[in-house]
């Protein structure tokens, strides 16, 4: 059974199709990577799945929960029932590349603001999760009274997983979670995703970083221009690429 | 000065809990209207920064026809305007309403402030980061706990530096509540002034007055800055 299945997912802004039937399968502890250049259509497909964006057509299942969809004014696919969407964001838990912290709030009210508004966890318990979070990210207690903007890039990151994490999701869906960060501050956040990994969650991650995708991935998907170009576990798709647009891609990248 | 404040001290000052004088007057003709706007103007700025037009449009027209005229005219319509047609005499408790000064003036100061304030929310509204609301929408929040729980508290406070300006702008407008025949400090000084001749004294005690109002509250609201603004300033080292 997968806890994730997308099929053939369209999405059209205005006429320009972005994505041309892009399917995505996950099992329990898949870490699939979606790598592409900028355009190829894959922060847009992660951020359909989730419905940020409204796809034209496709099927999207979360833990075998197929989501009921109806087309709206504009052709564009929306969820049939406001109740089935919020569930369903509250499984797939997203990492935004510009993290998007709630900025008036406290590191930690940020962690247990979801859990305890949206999931009706206890307050007492949300901190108690939020604290456990905050050690696994690699956070010291400290910050829990910061605000983001007290804090450097990627601990604001790291603060966002952890917040990903209190909602103890199904799938966890990365937005180039290392982009906007300093180059130097890129490795901690691998490393917290890194130890996710090991620890069987599953994650589905949009990527520049190819390093991350080749050793920590068990899948690779390659987009480029909107349709799936190649696909397959990271040690064949990314050492012997079969497509010449990968084989373009990956020599751009590697060197 | 001092001669005369000794004098008419009680005039400006004091309250025999039966009718209201001078600063007494004054902060509460500024507490309900400030009281009522903020009230109105939450789910007012709210309504203002809807994609649909007929909630929006309402809104804009309110805010455009009470911020495009003069603050003594809205008062004067209330007071007499309003008070000269005959629908609202014949009607019992409208009569009572706007038959009574301060009702007339805390209405027109209200719906005054309650403009300027939503404005103020709404503009910041729109200037909470995109990506905040969308991590909110992300994690499952309804458009009710959006705004309820990430939206309005994030807005309030940024709104703070400008709204607290707005608070002192109401102050300071205050004073023309003497033309519905509301005994607020201006009123007091200018019996003051025609009891005594003494104008430099009368009326640089209502000065006095309120500036030592407005400096309470430029305190306060740098007070409530330094607690609920501190996520915009840069860390102190």
């Amino acid at each position: 059974m997968y806890k994730l299945s997308v099929d053939d997912l369209h999405k059209k802004y205005g006429n320009h199709e972005v994505l041309k039937g892009v399917s995505l399968k996950a099992k329990a502890g898949d870490v699939i990577s979606i790598i592409g250049s900028s355009g190829s259509g894959k922060s847009t497909f992660l951020r359909c799945i989730n419905f940020l964006e409204q796809p034209c057509s496709g099927r999207i299942t979360v833990n075998a929960d197929e989501i009921r969809t109806e087309k709206d004014k504009t052709g564009a696919l929306r969820v049939a029932d406001p109740k089935q969407l919020q569930s369903m964001r509250t499984k797939l838990s997203m990492v935004f590349q510009h993290f998007n912290l709630w900025a008036h709030m406290t590191v930690l009210e940020n962690i247990i603001e979801a859990p305890m508004h949206v999931l009706g966890i206890s307050k007492d318990e949300a901190v108690a999760r939020a604290r456990k979070y905050l050690a696994k990210v690699g956070l010291p207690q400290s910050v829990e009274e910061k605000y983001p903007s007290h804090l450097s890039g990627g601990q604001q990151q790291r603060v966002a997983i952890a917040r990903a994490l209190a909602m103890e999701p199904e799938v966890m869906l990365f937005d180039e979670p290392t982009s906007a960060l300093d180059p130097e501050l890129v490795g901690e956040v691998l490393k917290v995703m890194q130890s996710l990994a090991e620890e069987g969650r599953t994650m589905v991650v949009v990527t520049h970083e190819m390093g991350f995708a080749r050793n920590v991935s068990n899948h690779v998907m390659f987009l480029h221009q909107g349709r799936v170009e190649e696909e397959g576990h990271p040690h064949e798709v990314l050492v012997n690429p079969k497509s010449e647009r990968l084989a373009q891609f990956l020599s751009g990248r590697l060197k | 000065m001092i001669g005369i404040f000794q004098e008419y001290w009680h005039a400006f000052l004091w309250s025999d809990g039966y009718r209201l004088s001078g600063v007494a007057m004054t902060l509460w003709l500024l507490a309900a209207s400030i009281a009522f706007g903020f009230c109105l103007a939450v789910p007012m700025s709210v309504a203002r920064v809807s994609e649909k037009l007929y909630i929006r449009g309402p809104v804009w027209f309110y805010t455009y026809v009470f911020r495009g005229t003069p603050l003594y005219i809205q008062l004067l319509i209330c007071y007499t305007g309003i008070y000269s047609l005959q629908v609202v005499r014949d009607n019992v408790l409208l009569d009572a309403f706007f038959r009574e000064g301060i009702n007339c003036t805390i209405l027109a100061f209200a719906l005054n402030t309650c403009a300027y304030t939503t404005e103020i929310f709404a503009g910041a509204i729109r200037s909470i980061p995109y990506g905040e609301i969308e991590a909110a929408r992300a994690y499952g929040m309804s458009e009710w706990r959006l705004y309820r729980h990430i939206i309005i508290p994030s807005a309030l406070r940024r709104a703070l530096p400008y709204y607290s300006n707005e608070v002192i702008l109401m102050l300071h407008s205050t004073t023309i509540a003497f033309t519905a025949t509301v005994p607020d400090i201006l009123k007091v000084a200018r019996d003051v002034n025609s009891a005594t001749y003494a104008s430099f004294s009368a009326f640089g005690i209502a000065a006095i007055l309120y500036a030592c109002i407005a400096f309470a509250l430029v305190w306060g609201f740098r007070r409530c800055e330094l607690r609920w603004l501190a996520f915009l300033k840069p860390m102190g080292h």
